[in-house]
C-alpha cells in the first residue's frame, strides 16, 4: 500500500460510481497509520449497490472545517439547470430543510449560470459565499466543457482562515455526448473496469447490463422498456434473470455480431440454465432475424443451455419455419407469458 | 399542433421527413404513407429535385415548406444532427417536431427545448417511438400490427413495452384513439403532464393507459397535474423497472434510479393517490381495462 501524505488523520474512501457510499461503510476516518491497512482491506471487500470496490482514495482529513454544498442538476420539467448552494452540506444534505438550500433555475449558458451562481452564493454568509463563488465558477466551466448532467460538490470544506477545499465531488456525464468529448472517451478507455456498461454500449452498439451475477436466465431482447418489464415479471415469479438487454434488432444490418456478443456474454453467468430470445418486431424483418440467430449459433458452436425463442411481428411465420427446419433444438413460443413459464422449466418443454 | 393532429374532425396535417433518403427513413416513409400520413416532402441536401416513392425531395426545409406548406417534421437523422435539423425546420416555420433518434446529447435537447419555446412551437421526443391516430396517420416507428382505431389513449415512454401492451389490448378489441410516444430521455419536449389538457375533451378517448418506467419525475408530475385537473376518464399505468438495480441505466437514458429517486414505489404511490390504477405486469392491466370498458358499455 502506498504511503499516504501528512500525519493523519486520513479518510479512506471507496471509489464506486454510485451515491450513498458513506451509509454503506465505504468511507472511514482513520487516526493512525496502523489502522489504514485494515480500513483499506475492509472497504475493498465491500460491494456497494452492486459495484465491487476496486479502488480506494486515501486523503488527509480536513479538520474543523465547515461543510458547504454546491450542486448543478438538470430540471427535466423546464429543460434548464438548477444551481444550488447551502451553508449546511455533508452526508445529511438530502434531509436538509428546503430553506437551507438556495436554488436558482436557469439556461445552460455561461452568462446565465454565472448570474445564478452569484445569486445563490449571495444568500450565504460572506466566507461561504466566497468559497461557493470560486468553486462554483470552476464547476460551471466543467459542466459546459464536459457535457455534464450532474455535478455535486459535497462537502465543500470551508476552513476557519477562509480557504476552501473540495471534499468530494460526484459528476455524471452524458454518454450521448461522448462522440464530441475525446477527453472523456480516453478516460473511459483508461478505466474500462469502472464503466463496463458504457464501454460495452460504445463498442457493441447496444445495451447489456448484468442485473444479477447469480442469475439463471439470460435475455436476448430488443427494447429497453420491454426488457425491464420482462425482468420485473420474471422476478415477481421467483425467476432469476441474469441481465437487462436492448439489442436494437432494427440496427443489426444483416450482421449476427450483436447476437454472438449477447449470447456469449450471458453464457458467462455461472448459474445460467436458459436463454430467452424475445423480439417484438416493429421494424425488424423476423425472417432475416431468424437467419441471423442461426448464423450466430453456428458461430458460437456449442450453446450449453436451451433457448426459448419468442418472435412476434413482421414475418413471424417465415421466421418460425426457418427456425423449425434448422434442426436446432429451439423452443418456439409466441405467447410471452408461456415463454416466461418455459424459462422456469425448459427441460420439461424440451422433452 | 398536437391537439390538431389528434382531432378527428381536423384536416390532415402536411408532414415532411428530414433525412428522407436514408435506409430506415425510406422504409418508414412507405409505412407511414400506407397508414394514411400526409407526407408532402422529404429533405435531403444531396437529392433535392428528385422524387422518392412518390414524395418530392427538397434540398432545404425552407424550400419544402414554401412549396408544400409542411407544418410538421420528422427528422430521421443521426443523434448529433438532430439539433441542427430541428433548428432549420423551426426557422422554416414548422410548428411540430417529432424526433425519433435515440442518443441525442442532453445539452442539445436543452437547446432545442429553448428554441421551441422561442418559436412557440411544439416538440415530441427525444427518442420518441412515434405518434399515431390509428387509421388516420402515424409519425415514427409504431408498428402497424399494434395499431387499430379504438377508445384508448396510449401515452408511452417506451416503444417496445407500449407495442406489447397495445397488441394485447388490441387482441381484446381495444384499439387506440391516439398514441403519443413521449420517449425515454430525461430532457424532452412533450411530457405526460402536458397531455392532460389535450385529452380531457378528446371525444374518441374513453380511457388513458400510461406506459411509464423508473427514472426522473415525469410520472410524479403527471400525478400532481391529474390531482389538480382530473381527466374525467379512467387512467391506468404500467410501470417498468421495479426490479432494476439502483445506479444502472436501463437502456433508456432517463431510466435510472439515482440517490433513491425515480423509484417504482415513488411513482406508483403518486399515481395511485391521483386515482390512477397502477400495474406491475401487462396481463392484469389488460384484464382490468377490458373489464372496466365493457362494463361501461353494458
Amino acid at each position: 500500500m502506498p504511503e499516504p501524505t501528512g500525519d493523519g488523520p486520513w479518510v479512506v474512501k471507496a471509489q464506486v460510481p454510485v451515491g450513498g457510499r458513506g451509509m454503506a461503510g465505504g468511507v472511514r476516518v482513520v487516526q493512525g497509520r496502523a489502522g489504514l491497512e485494515e480500513a483499506a482491506n475492509d472497504i475493498c471487500a465491500l460491494t456497494i449497490k452492486g459495484f465491487p470496490v476496486r479502488e480506494l482514495r486515501i486523503e488527509e482529513a480536513v479538520p474543523e472545517a465547515q461543510e458547504l454544498y454546491f450542486g448543478l442538476v438538470l430540471d427535466p420539467a423546464t429543460a434548464e439547470v438548477v444551481v444550488m448552494a447551502s451553508a449546511e452540506g455533508g452526508v445529511e444534505i438530502e434531509a436538509q430543510a428546503e430553506t437551507a438550500i438556495h436554488r436558482r433555475r436557469t439556461r445552460p449558458e455561461l452568462t446565465s449560470l454565472s448570474e445564478a451562481l452569484s445569486e445563490v452564493a449571495g444568500a450565504l454568509p460572506a466566507n461561504a459565499a466566497r468559497a461557493v463563488t470560486e468553486a462554483g465558477a470552476h464547476l460551471i466551466a466543467a459542466w459546459l466543457d464536459l457535457d455534464a448532467t450532474l455535478i455535486e460538490l459535497n462537502p465543500l470544506f470551508l476552513r476557519a482562515d477562509g480557504s476552501w477545499i473540495a471534499g468530494d465531488v460526484r459528476m455524471d456525464v452524458d454518454e450521448g455526448a461522448l462522440p464530441r468529448q475525446p477527453g472523456l472517451t480516453a478516460l473511459l478507455d483508461d478505466r474500462a473496469d469502472a464503466y463496463p456498461e458504457a464501454i460495452f454500449k460504445r463498442d457493441n452498439g447496444f445495451d447489456l447490463v448484468v442485473v444479477d451475477p447469480e442469475g439463471e436466465i439470460g435475455l436476448v431482447t430488443t427494447g429497453a422498456g420491454l426488457s425491464m418489464q420482462l425482468i420485473d415479471e420474471m422476478t415477481a415469479r421467483g425467476l432469476k434473470p441474469y441481465n437487462f438487454c436492448d439489442i436494437r434488432s432494427g440496427g443489426m444490418r444483416g450482421d449476427p455480431a450483436r447476437l454472438v456478443e449477447n449470447i456469449r456474454r450471458v453464457l458467462e453467468g455461472p448459474n445460467l440454465n436458459c436463454i430467452l430470445v424475445n423480439i417484438f418486431a416493429g421494424i425488424t424483418e423476423l425472417g432475416e432475424f431468424a437467419g441471423l440467430l442461426l448464423k450466430a449459433l453456428d458461430e458460437l458452436g456449442e450453446v450449453p443451455v436451451p433457448l426459448v425463442v419468442r418472435l412476434v411481428g413482421n414475418g413471424q411465420d417465415q421466421a418460425d419455419a426457418i427456425l423449425r427446419s434448422s434442426g436446432r433444438n429451439l423452443i418456439l413460443e409466441r405467447d410471452l407469458d408461456r415463454a416466461i413459464a418455459l424459462c422456469a422449466a425448459p427441460e420439461v418443454a424440451d422433452a | 399542433m398536437l391537439e390538431h393532429l389528434i382531432d378527428p374532425a381536423a384536416p390532415q396535417v402536411p408532414v415532411m421527413v428530414q433525412g428522407a433518403t436514408g435506409r430506415a427513413a425510406r422504409q418508414h416513409i412507405k409505412l407511414m404513407l400506407r397508414h394514411g400520413t400526409n407526407i408532402v416532402a422529404g429533405i435531403s441536401p444531396k437529392a433535392g429535385g428528385e422524387v422518392q416513392d412518390g414524395v418530392p425531395i427538397f434540398a432545404t426545409c425552407a424550400d419544402a415548406v414554401a412549396a408544400t406548406g409542411a407544418r410538421v417534421t420528422l427528422p430521421m437523422v443521426p443523434p448529433m444532427s438532430v439539433l441542427p435539423a430541428a433548428r432549420e425546420a423551426l426557422e422554416a416555420g414548422v410548428r411540430l417536431i417529432v424526433t425519433v433518434t435515440e442518443g441525442m446529447p442532453v445539452r442539445d435537447a436543452m437547446h432545442l427545448h429553448a428554441l421551441i419555446r422561442e418559436h412557440g412551437a411544439e416538440w415530441t421526443g427525444a427518442s420518441s417511438p412515434g405518434l399515431a391516430v390509428p387509421g388516420r396517420c402515424k409519425l415514427g416507428f409504431l408498428p402497424d400490427a399494434c395499431l387499430a382505431p379504438g377508445p384508448i389513449a396510449l401515452w408511452s415512454k417506451s416503444g417496445t413495452l407500449s407495442y406489447e401492451t397495445a397488441l394485447r389490448l388490441k387482441s381484446r378489441g381495444l384499439g387506440q384513439s391516439a398514441w403519443i410516444g413521449v420517449g425515454g430521455d430525461a430532457i424532452k419536449g412533450t411530457r405526460f403532464a402536458d397531455l392532460v389538457p389535450l385529452f380531457r375533451d378528446h371525444a374518441p378517448t374513453r380511457a388513458v393507459v400510461i406506459v411509464g418506467e423508473i427514472g426522473g419525475t415525469e410520472e410524479e408530475d403527471l400525478a400532481a397535474r391529474l390531482s389538480q385537473e382530473p381527466l374525467g376518464k379512467p387512467v391506468y399505468a404500467i410501470l417498468a423497472g421495479s426490479a432494476a438495480p439502483e445506479g444502472k441505466t436501463m437502456g433508456h437514458a432517463g431510466a435510472i434510479v439515482s440517490g433513491g429517486k425515480g423509484t417504482f414505489e415513488s411513482k406508483a404511490e403518486a399515481l395511485q393517490s391521483a386515482g390512477v390504477h397502477v400495474f406491475r405486469a401487462i396481463p392484469p392491466l389488460v384484464d382490468r381495462v377490458a373489464q372496466d370498458l365493457q362494463k361501461e358499455t353494458a
